[in-house]
């Protein structure tokens, strides 16, 4: 619970820099998504009181619900509850900012207690052939680490922390082991990180109970354009220059060529 | 060094600078974008951050004087299994021909170079598509395809590409084997520094094949055309 209030503070503290939001800015809704990550429990979802999401089961990622930038309680109940009145979990205040994108996860702790973890969602631009990854750590588990490929890419990981990284867009390998070895936990998995898109991995259920997987929340829209299309002469052999300037012309365009064999093989190599 | 060696290694340089003078002679490494600060090379949004996760949104806000009356209602929000989503997969572009012009080239996927700008392959007979971008067949988007012009010679086909008049048919053959149609709706000069105000690489709009190259004065000083020629060219069926 003690993490949990961190991560609510630590949200908090970002809405407050980024400041009150004028009811003009707020036709820029906050975008919440909502991830049941606790195993065999279905829920009720409760959103200032309204029920939101009803019958809401594990493994299932509900939303983005378009909501206007404020502050929000969120309750979770057993699934036959009348009211929000006696929560399993909360509830919580979460506070959003006009604009910005966030997922709250109703998971275990590291110790197996039913709670919330509260994310902001980094929707930052991308470079043109990069993705996003984050790993989020919602499971009744000690620390981790995330392996792409069989090498460990983030390390020590601990509930409900994240971890973020840009990589070559492509199909990566994902696996969990616990933190400094490499035995997976969970997975190996195939994970198509797509160009210009943000992928958060979310690790939930216990070790304990042998139930532990991976869950995967999309966004898209963060990628960039390349800056122009070239069409360049690389050099001039054209006029008065003779065969000196061609043979120096064409000793540049040889460099020229290999710098461009070894870019391309580099390339590949980044996106093998 | 052995001799069989050295002369090995001599005519692999030969006929590197063989490939050289055929291919990359008239178009070849792109030019840094002269006169653009660093800012401008860190390319632009092309869309706004959108997560297609919802295939159903809630309806529109409703004004209200709480939050608690815009909560959306509870049919009213998609949910979904948290699973990796599946990776689209279209059958990539290998040859694109513009019927009646000549012009005939084979496709090669590519990315960007480190200056941001696109990947042109080194080969006036090779166009690039660019792979991160929608591929000919896509339901949205631009599937840009670009290729040097000769600028000694302008003797290729594709120089021909400004010429192009409306309604010409242009096919992309597939890896496949299938063949995408389009017709061209329109062939245009569109000035290098104002690339990105066209929205060229677009992902959202409507589907469209984008043919581009060099074209425009050739700037002595930048060593580079003024403009992109880029034919735009809409799917027929």
């Amino acid at each position: 619970m003690r993490k949990t209030v961190t991560a609510l503070a630590a949200a908090a503290g970002l809405t407050a820099a980024v400041g009150f939001m004028t009811p003009a800015a707020a036709a820029d809704t906050a975008q919440l998504s909502v991830l049941h990550g606790i195993p065999d429990t279905t829920v009720d979802v409760y959103v200032n009181g309204a029920l939101t999401l009803d019958d809401f089961t594990p493994g299932t990622l509900a939303g983005p619900l378009d909501l206007p930038g404020g502050s929000y309680d969120l309750a979770i109940t057993a699934p036959d509850a009348a009211d929000a009145s006696a929560p399993i979990i909360g509830p919580v205040t979460v506070d959003l900012a006009a604009g910005g994108n966030y997922t709250a996860v109703a998971n275990l702790d590291a110790t197996g207690q039913p709670t919330a973890n509260f994310y902001t969602n980094d929707l930052s631009m991308l470079e043109a052939g990069k993705a996003g990854l984050t790993v989020r750590h919602d499971a009744a588990a000690p620390a981790v680490d995330v392996l792409a490929n069989g090498t460990p890419v983030i390390t020590g990981l601990e509930n409900p922390d994240e971890k973020s990284l840009t990589v070559d867009a492509g199909t990566i390998s994902a696996s969990v082991a616990a933190a400094g070895t490499t035995d997976p936990v969970i997975g190996p998995a195939d994970l198509t990180l797509a160009e210009g898109t943000h992928t958060f991995v979310y690790a939930w259920g216990s070790l304990e109970d042998g139930n532990l997987a991976l869950a995967t929340q999309t966004i898209h829209g963060m990628e960039s354009a390349p800056n122009a299309v070239p069409g360049a002469l690389a050099t001039s052999d054209e006029g008065n220059g003779g065969a000196l300037a061609a043979g120096a012309g064409a000793a540049l365009m040889l460099l020229v060529g290999a710098a461009a064999v070894a870019r391309r093989k580099h390339t590949a190599a980044a996106r093998s | 060094m052995s001799r069989t060696a050295a002369g090995r290694r001599l005519w692999a340089s030969a006929a590197v600078l063989g490939a050289l003078a055929a291919g990359t002679a008239a178009c070849g490494t792109p030019a840094e974008p002269a006169g653009d600060s660093p800012a401008a090379v860190s390319a632009p949004a092309t869309a706004a951050a959108t997560q297609t996760a919802d295939p159903t949104p809630p309806s529109g806000p409703v004004p209200a004087s709480s939050p608690a009356a815009q909560i959306p209602a509870p049919s009213s929000i998609p949910v979904r299994p948290a699973t990796p989503e599946p990776a689209v997969s279209i059958p990539a572009p290998v040859r694109v021909e513009v019927e009646g012009t000549g012009i005939s080239l084979e496709v090669v996927p590519v990315g960007v170079e480190d200056n941001g700008a696109m990947t042109i392959p080194d080969n006036h007979y090779q166009a690039g598509w660019y792979k991160y971008g929608p591929a000919p067949g896509a339901d949205a988007g631009s599937s840009v395809l670009a290729a040097h012009v000769d600028s000694r010679t302008e003797q290729l086909p594709i120089a021909g590409l400004k010429d192009v008049p409306p309604g010409t048919i242009v096919t992309v053959t597939r890896e496949d084997g299938s063949v995408q149609r389009y017709a061209t709706e329109k062939v245009e000069n569109i000035a290098k520094r104002s690339l990105d105000g066209h929205r060229l690489f677009d992902r959202t709009g409507e589907p469209r094949l984008k043919l581009v190259t060099c074209g425009g004065k050739w700037l002595e000083a930048e060593d580079d055309y003024e403009d992109n020629v880029v034919l735009t060219a809409a799917p027929v069926s």
